[in-house]
């Protein structure tokens, strides 16, 4: 048709449409409402039954609206109760959130280690990180608005108090995380789709954005601990206050380190169960070492924790003595016995699975023979670290000992034995790290002797220091014991860079052996996942002493808990709920990591071409291999 | 019969959790309850007021967490046993009287030599003592080496910066 023809067709066309469209609404408009037809209904005389119902509904009615709208303070949750729905939702949100937080930033360190070595490997291991993160984060929000309508429905007015201190926190907050999912999908979906250093900040922009989420969130829960910036009624001073509380900043650094322990480990044990189901010695190969890098990641994270511990610890009594005193000494003394038993476990894992990684390399042997004064050193810290300061006993047993602490081994359940020992399990496991390092490596520099005597002596004079320090504090007074800690914890640090840098420069262009990844015995994977559950199990219980530390305080000294769970549990109950919970995490990690493998899985019909070939329809031709 | 990872990899996750939950019980099982109300009478003799302040130091006034009663060396806060002579010339111009109910209301004023300041004020929350529950802790540590003199009527200068209890009727 014509062009000028149509282009004075439109306007027309529009006019008219235009035209009917508001003579069919007048039209419709004008019309008058007139009730649909309904079939009469059948009239029955009223019996004295129905009479009755009726009243009843009438009285129903009037006494509903007689009764005045009263706001909730609780609601029961069924079966298992408020409290127990919401620590369990809480743990899970929060455990996948630590993995969402952590993952991002070891992949972004892989990754820009990659792009700056040219190295492909580094890149496709990042990008196997990043691949854990998609359906991870959906379950973090899942979890996290799971959280936010149970504590509305159950805890109304507590909830409601902590958004009217924290009401200018939320839209932020919402904001963030919309930034992150941008950021997230766009690093995720965005692999080998832009220029590196785009990609990288992407990823960049991913952690300042998870970090920012995390720093927001903290500050609620922490206020909870350690309320500021409120008056003695609770009224809002500052809020500003209110978010940067005693515990705040620490917790801040406490989670950063956890959460990146935490997401190495569960990395790692990913990086473990692909390996128990690889084919090829090339994916052995690969997932060995992506188990390897998740591992140390994780263990890397895990010696500074305790500091961070200590750092938070400090501020918590500096706050108030009796929190202190009530996690330390009081109801959940007991707490940190089982807590050690759990570090002493890690600390065994990663040892071992260090010890047994020395078989993928040449010349192990002349190293391997320290592993079992290793060994002996991390026992005897995990014994000390274990023993309680007073042990259950029957009353002849308590007048026989002259008190509940056993008259030796109490004097091993005070701090200064349990800082002592832990000091030095942090510093052996370092030895562990720079031995496996070494392993197979001659340094070839002339000071060569000299570099390794110097090595020696900073190790062992610090170890000789901080077991100095340990039975020094039982001879002098309180204030002065609690200080010894900090030079304890700065002397292993220093050894631990010290020794570190002479290593670097030792080993720089040393004669090194091949490693052959892959060549691992299978149980090393098993104490990968081992090493897993147990860090989440430490982070569930953690999290419960954190939290119940409050004891009958939504937020302690100022909103007290009066609904029928605002006593303590005993340490039974809580750990069976972690241990629930923990279980109810592996369950979703094997979903998202079963999710994830999918993606490496060929396509239906390539898999099952070779069956179908020959029953196809020519629409849906069978495939060739190749295809 | 070769068992699959998959399985193996479930039973170590039930393994380890179990294992965890297990030592969980192997340790002191105790329910740590909210302390109760209670409220006193107002015709307290000073003998019962020195039962009710023991029973508040060891339950809701939290002191035994951290003071101790006849021990030496190296402790954290300052054991109680003989306080009531101490209390009586600890500083020039106050009585004994005094002198406990500031270190319960004002604690961080005064701090035994050797210690570090952290005791929190007992009249305020999370502790939340009343005066008169206050005063029956300063009768129970009146009877640590001396002879308790207070009653619910003796006057200090702290008095009212605690919740005062309205009526009394039972303990």
């Amino acid at each position: 048709m014509n062009r000028k023809l149509l282009v004075l067709l439109g306007p027309i066309a529009v006019l008219v449409m235009f035209a009917a469209t508001v003579k069919m609404a007048s039209w419709l408009m004008s019309r008058e409402y007139q009730q649909p037809y309904g079939a009469p209904t059948a009239t029955v005389d009223p019996t004295p039954r129905a009479t009755g119902v009726a009243d009843e509904a009438a009285a129903a009615a009037k006494k509903a609206d007689e009764t005045p709208y009263a706001e909730a303070e609780y609601r029961a949750f069924p079966v298992v109760g408020s409290r127990v729905a919401i620590w369990a939702v809480a743990q899970l949100h929060l455990l996948f959130a630590a993995f969402v937080l952590a993952v991002p930033i070891f992949a972004l360190i892989v990754e820009a280690i990659g792009y700056k070595t040219g190295d492909m490997r580094y890149d496709r291991l990042a990008h196997e990180f990043a691949k854990l993160l998609s359906v991870s984060f959906s379950l973090t929000a899942t979890f996290g608005a799971a959280l936010t309508f149970m504590l509305v429905i159950l805890y109304p007015k507590f909830t409601n108090y902590m958004m009217h201190v924290f009401s200018p926190t939320f839209l932020p907050y919402v904001l963030l995380f919309f930034a992150e999912a941008f950021f997230l999908y766009a690093y995720y979906y965005g692999w080998g789709k832009f220029h590196p250093l785009v990609h990288l900040g992407l990823g960049l922009g991913l952690n300042l954005v998870g970090t920012a989420i995390m720093l927001i969130a903290n500050a609620w829960l922490t206020f909870m601990m350690s309320p500021n910036g409120i008056s003695s009624t609770g009224a809002v001073i500052s809020v500003g206050d209110a978010i940067w509380n005693y515990t705040w900043m620490p917790i801040n650094v406490h989670r950063v380190i956890a959460n990146v322990a935490f997401g190495g480990s569960v990395a790692a044990a990913y990086a473990a169960f692909k390996f128990l189901q690889a084919k090829s010695d090339e994916e052995r190969a690969h997932y060995d070492w992506m188990g390897y890098i998740g591992n140390f990641v994780a263990i890397i994270s895990f010696l500074p924790l305790p500091f961070a511990g200590y750092w938070l610890a400090k501020e918590i009594y500096a706050y108030s003595q009796t929190l202190g005193l009530t996690m330390m000494g009081g109801a959940f003394s007991w707490l940190f016995i089982i807590q050690a038993v759990l570090i002493g476990n890690l600390f065994l894992a990663a040892n071992y699975y260090l010890w047994l990684g020395m078989g993928r390399v040449e010349g192990r042997q002349q190293i391997q023979r320290v592993i079992k004064y290793l060994l002996i050193a991390i026992v005897l810290c995990f014994m000390v670290w274990a023993t309680p300061r007073s042990i259950i006993a029957t009353v002849s047993e308590i007048r026989a000992m002259g008190g509940s602490a056993h008259p030796v081994l109490g004097f091993l359940g005070v701090m200064s034995a349990k800082n002592t020992a832990v000091n030095i399990l942090i510093l052996t496991t370092f030895m562990s790290f720079l031995l496996y390092r070494r392993t197979g490596k001659v340094a070839s520099v002339a000071w060569a002797k000299k570099g390794h005597a110097a090595q020696l002596f900073i190790f062992a004079g610090v170890a000789i220091f901080v077991i100095f320090l340990g039975v020094y504090g039982y001879f002098v007074e309180a204030t002065v014991r609690i200080g010894l800690s900090v030079p304890q914890v700065l002397s292993v640090l220093l050894a631990m860079v010290s020794i570190s840098a002479i290593d670097i420069f030792l080993y720089r262009r040393a004669k090194t052996a091949d490693v052959r990844w892959g060549k691992i015995p299978a149980i090393s994977q098993y104490v990968l996942i081992f090493i897993a559950v147990t860090f989440t199990w430490l982070m569930g219980l953690m999290g419960y002493v954190r939290s119940g530390l409050r004891q009958h305080w939504h937020v302690y000294g100022v909103i007290r808990d009066r609904s029928p769970d605002a006593f303590t549990p005993t340490l039974g109950f809580a750990t069976s709920v972690v241990s629930v919970t923990v279980l109810a995490f592996f369950l979703l990690i094997g979903f998202v990591f079963w999710i994830t493998s999918l993606h490496d899985r060929p396509d239906f019909e390539r898999r099952t071409g070779a069956r179908l070939r020959g029953k196809v329809s020519p629409e849906f031709p069978a495939a060739t291999p190749g295809t | 019969m070769k068992v699959p990872h998959i399985i193996r990899i479930g039973a170590l996750v039930l393994a380890t959790t179990g294992f965890y939950a297990y030592v969980g019980q192997m340790v002191p099982q105790k329910e740590v309850h909210p302390p109760q109300e209670i409220v006193l009478k107002t015709d307290l003799t000073t003998a019962d007021m020195v039962k009710v302040g023991r029973e508040l130091m060891e339950g809701k006034g939290l002191c035994t967490t951290c003071h101790t009663f006849g021990k030496t060396g190296a402790l954290r806060f300052p054991d109680l046993e003989g306080i009531a002579v101490r209390a009586k010339s600890r500083i020039a111009g106050l009585s004994d009287v005094e002198y406990l109910a500031q270190s319960m209301y004002e604690p961080n004023v005064y701090i035994v030599p050797g210690f570090n300041p952290g005791m929190p004020a007992i009249n305020k929350p999370p502790i939340g003592l009343t005066d008169p529950e206050i005063l029956c802790v300063i009768a129970y540590l009146q009877s640590l080496g001396g002879t308790p003199t207070v009653t619910l009527q003796t006057t200090h200068r702290y008095l009212g910066a605690a919740p005062a209890e309205a009526g009394a009727v039972k303990k």
